[in-house]
């Protein structure tokens, strides 16, 4: 298992957001996390990036325990995120955006001597990724400009400028019409071909259509865990929350 | 657009230095006194080391009266006690300002927003203090006098003095010259280029993987390192270090001239300073209420004119420009 957590549980003022969580994503899955509002995904998330803290269990990335790690500790290790809500640099460009995120990597971004463009190699990192995600066509606009499906592609860009081995996304198109998320999956799925990704989503048909695995949380707790078929035709899945979607 | 930039070697003398300081050379031409000359570039090179937080990392300090002061103290000890090379004077000066900067982040920066702003402001007033009581070092409430201005020589035989308001000028010009260089370097380079993004969203910058505070916290730590020379490059224009140089009033002056002249530019609070100053001088014989004047005109920056000066000129050139485009 690539990325694991035990008994992870999270409590915030006695109530319990997540609940003895064991969450088992295997490398290369394509591993979705389902379930209603305030099941406790998010909260499951932030746990997973360290953002908030862990109240009990253990969270383990290649076997490693990385309970309680700083985010930026997290980030290095190999777990890359994006967020929900966009929280973009909004007044610097597409490109810059990469590149910072790139050069968070490598060697040099403390340095106050050299001039920035004297490092080649994330500007260049940055420009690949960015082509990779058909978005290099808008790399001079700023951040605070964009619509808000390139706002989310950019979120992702910035995301796999960490070369993350597992890549958490949170609602990846959420707010999008409907090519943007069509656009957006397309991409999900070439980018997860060399990468594990775990990813929070309402969106059934993108959830069905790209994931290996999924994850169903209800009220903090894991009631099923299967491949899509097997989700799908889980009486407990179908009663708690499928319902509508498996008709 | 960046293909054409990337792989050139970025010199750190250019086009808009060498304009930059052709235009400072004009002040003591230009200017009533020349006095005045040296006193716009000592508090420009203040107030661009202090927007370097405010403008470039987005920390509002009320700290950098007291490494002003650090610097100013250290130079004036050490040139009448030690009588030590004006320009290793100035190195105690800059040294002097990044430690208290370093004491003063250590301090603070585990705070963000209004409780940093008090806790920077208090340690200001607790170095005020200091200075105040200790008498037998500082002169206390007199100020430390009598701080002499040694000739400036760079190798035996080759004596400069800076006795002369126009000596000192140049003498004054030639640190700050150097030292808007190396701003504008790090300002330029990676470790620069992530305050902006520590400004633009810190959170952002901590998920990305930058250490934020340790940004902050060497942030700090250069601005001390300038602010303090300029101190210590005031305390020979005075030729005596007066305690208002430690007074929380230096740290909103420093605010003032930053916000007046334009926040996000390396050049705005050397704009601010040079209204400030001169407005000062020219204001302050006709009417002894001008700083009334001087808030008023604050109060309007901040409510309409948040990009000040710089800013104001900035967007006026871009709309011609973008006129020319259209037609």
């Amino acid at each position: 298992m690539i990325l694991r957590t035990e008994k992870l549980t999270k409590r915030f003022a006695g109530l319990k957001a997540v609940s003895t969580v064991n969450l088992q994503v295997a490398e290369g899955e394509i591993h979705a996390i389902i379930g209603p509002n305030g099941a406790g995904k998010t909260t499951l998330f932030n746990m997973l990036t360290g953002e908030i803290e862990v109240s009990a269990g253990d969270i383990y990335f290649n076997e490693k325990k990385i309970t309680g790690l700083k985010p930026n500790q997290i980030a290095r290790a190999g777990i890359g995120r994006s967020f929900q809500q966009n929280k973009l640099f909004q007044s610097i460009s597409v490109l810059e955006n990469v590149r910072l995120a790139v050069h968070a990597h490598s060697e040099g971004h403390f340095n106050p001597l050299l001039h920035f463009l004297s490092y080649t190699k994330p500007i260049e990192k940055a420009w690949k990724i960015l082509e990779e995600l058909d978005i290099s066509s808008i790399a001079d606009k700023e951040a605070g400009e964009l619509s808000h499906g390139q706002q989310r592609m950019l979120e992702v860009a910035i995301a796999l400028a960490a070369e993350p081995a597992v890549l958490l996304l949170d609602e990846p198109t959420s707010g999008m019409s409907p090519e943007g998320a069509f656009r957006m999956i397309r991409m999900l799925e070439k980018i997860g071909d060399r990468l594990t990704m775990v990813l929070i989503e309402h969106n059934m048909n993108l959830v069905m259509s790209i994931s290996s695995k999924i994850t169903v949380l209800q009220q903090g707790e894991v009631i099923a865990t299967g491949n899509p078929s097997e989700i799908k035709n889980n009486e407990v899945v179908r009663r708690a929350y499928l319902g509508e979607y498996s008709r | 657009m960046f293909e054409a930039a990337l792989g050139k070697k970025k010199p750190l003398v250019d086009r808009e230095i060498l304009i930059l300081g052709a235009l400072l050379m004009l002040l003591p031409m230009t200017l009533p006194y020349k006095t005045l000359a040296a006193e716009i570039l000592i508090y420009s090179l203040g107030a661009v080391s202090f927007n370097i937080l405010l403008g470039f990392t987005g920390l509002l300090s009320f700290g950098h009266g007291a490494l002003f002061g650090a610097g100013a103290y250290t130079t004036g000890l050490v040139l009448i006690h030690l009588g030590w090379h004006p320009l290793i004077a100035l190195v105690c000066a800059s040294t002097m300002g990044a430690v208290v900067a370093l004491f003063i982040g250590l301090l603070s920066i585990r705070k963000v927003g209004i409780y940093f702003v008090m806790l920077t402001l208090a340690l200001n007033q607790l170095a005020f203090f200091l200075v105040y009581q200790w008498k037998g070092l500082t002169g206390g409430d007199d100020g430390l006098l009598n701080v002499p201005r040694p000739d400036f020589g760079l190798f035996p035989g080759l004596q400069l003095p800076i006795q002369t308001n126009l000596q000192f000028f140049l003498f004054a010009w030639l640190i700050f010259m150097i030292a808007i260089i190396l701003i504008r370097r790090i300002l330029n380079s990676p470790f620069g280029r992530v305050l902006v993004a520590i400004k633009e969203n810190p959170d952002r910058a901590l998920a990305v993987g930058y250490n934020v505070r340790q940004y902050k916290l060497a942030a700090f730590v250069i601005s001390g390192f300038f602010t303090g020379l300029a101190g210590g490059l005031y305390a020979m224009f005075m030729r005596m270090v007066p305690i208002t140089s430690v007074e929380l009033f230096t740290s909103s002056d420093f605010i003032i001239m930053s916000l007046l002249g334009g926040l996000k530019s390396l050049y705005g609070p050397i704009i601010g300073t040079l209204i400030v100053k001169i407005a000062s001088e020219a204001l302050s014989q006709i009417w002894a209420r001008w700083l009334l004047l001087l808030g008023a005109t604050f109060v309007l920056c901040v409510l309409y004119m948040r990009g000040g000066v710089w800013g104001l000129a900035e967007s006026f050139y871009k709309k011609r420009k973008q006129a020319e485009v259209k037609k």
